[in-house]
């Protein structure tokens, strides 16, 4: 009895700790991986194709050996507007480095509704129209906007779900224009004409 | 006191600092936690309804009281952008019972982190729709259970869900109108043959 008297700190102590740890890793994992648990950074970045406005076939990979900003949105997404015009500049300042953005409309507005939006907001980038399997393979994209950094080499690394700073989004960019493309793909060219 | 007793007080002093170190790390962490709500589409919930009695031939307004969930908001009825999505009710009820007006509250004015130069039309806490249900007079009295979806998308302060239905549904008893008054035919005081 004195014993178990003596232990009970320690016992305390213990499952302190181990809730403590379940719950700081649980809010790390949370937190990186939103709710797409499956795609971690360093995860290949899911292949898809799909449409653009223009009626062309688009597809992920082709875009091996740039750096990629592939953002879901839709138009009736408040926080989507105002990351909009900072994805413009980021292709204008970075697509001659081999920044590609790519944004995937995740809405059930019609095409041309799209098109309006996107050209109002003056959007210099592709964008596609989203299917939900394509946001299922990224994780079901529950809130918007999210957006992926994808490498050179095809990999995912860096998540962003929800409105972030502008800031913070550009270093992100700037890491992965720093990584090396695929080597087999190293002097491949990729051309994707904007909208 | 002997040395194996101090060892334990010593042990019994430390343990009992971390403790108290783990429990607000544990506090801390939990509060991070749950705040970290971002990616999880919130849910609106409506309140039961009590019975509603409606006459045959009349009018009757019934309320429908909503919740948002604190943090978030829903465009209003009437957003001020083409793009956005409105919150509407759709009702879909009994033959012979026809749909009246359906009054949305004004929406709050309010700019968020995301678009502070802009103002937004929104619902947030609680907020009340009306409905008026119109029981036509070939309506059987009795009870009839009113169904119908209020579509509604929800934002956050950094982002935004897909449009979600919450389905309502209340019961209406219909009852009959008040009997008509049938004025007598004017007689004469006088009868004349």
């Amino acid at each position: 009895m004195e014993n178990s008297v003596k232990r009970s700190p320690l016992v305390l102590v213990v499952v302190a700790f181990v809730v403590a740890l379940m719950l700081y890793v649980g809010y790390h994992k949370a937190r990186g991986a939103g709710i797409t648990s499956h795609l971690t950074t360093s995860s290949v970045a899911p292949d898809f194709t799909l449409e653009s406005l223009d009626g062309k076939s688009f597809r992920l990979s082709d875009l091996r050996g740039k750096a990629v900003l592939l953002n879901f949105w839709a138009t009736w997404c408040g926080p989507c507007k105002i990351e909009m015009p900072w994805f413009v500049d980021f292709q204008k300042q970075y697509g001659s480095e081999g920044l590609q953005v790519v944004g995937v409309a995740m809405d059930d507005a019609s095409k041309a509704d799209i098109a309006k939006f996107a050209k109002d907001m003056g959007v210099n980038y592709p964008i596609l129209i989203g299917k939900e399997s394509v946001g299922d393979q990224y994780g079901g994209v529950p809130a918007l906007p999210e957006s992926f950094v994808i490498s050179r080499d095809g990999k995912i690394m860096d998540k962003i779900i929800g409105l972030r700073g502008k800031a913070e989004i550009e270093d992100s960019i700037k890491k992965a224009l720093n990584t090396q493309p695929p080597s087999s793909q190293a002097s491949a060219s990729t051309k994707v004409a904007p909208e | 006191m002997t040395t194996g007793q101090m060892k334990i007080q010593i042990l019994k002093a430390a343990s009992t600092k971390l403790l108290g170190f783990l429990a607000l790390f544990v506090l801390t962490a939990a509060s991070v936690s749950s705040a970290q709500t971002l990616g999880k589409a919130p849910t609106l919930t409506v309140a039961a309804v009590p019975l509603v009695t409606a006459q045959r031939t009349q009018q009757t307004m019934v309320s429908l009281n909503f919740r948002i969930p604190a943090g978030y908001h829903i465009n209003s009825n009437t957003p001020k952008s083409e793009f956005l999505i409105p919150t509407a009710l759709k009702m879909d009820l009994p033959t012979d019972i026809i749909l009246g007006k359906i009054e949305y509250p004004a929406g709050e004015e309010a700019s968020f982190p995301f678009s502070p130069d802009e103002k937004l039309s929104v619902y947030s806490g609680d907020f009340t729709i009306g409905l008026g249900v119109h029981p036509l007079k070939s309506v059987v009295p009795g009870k009839y259970v009113m169904h119908g979806v209020l579509r509604y998308q929800a934002c956050d302060n950094a982002a935004c869900y897909p449009p979600k239905t919450l389905p309502v549904s209340f019961e209406v008893k219909v009852v009959k109108e008040p009997a008509e008054h049938k004025a007598n035919p004017a007689q004469s005081p006088h009868v004349h043959n």
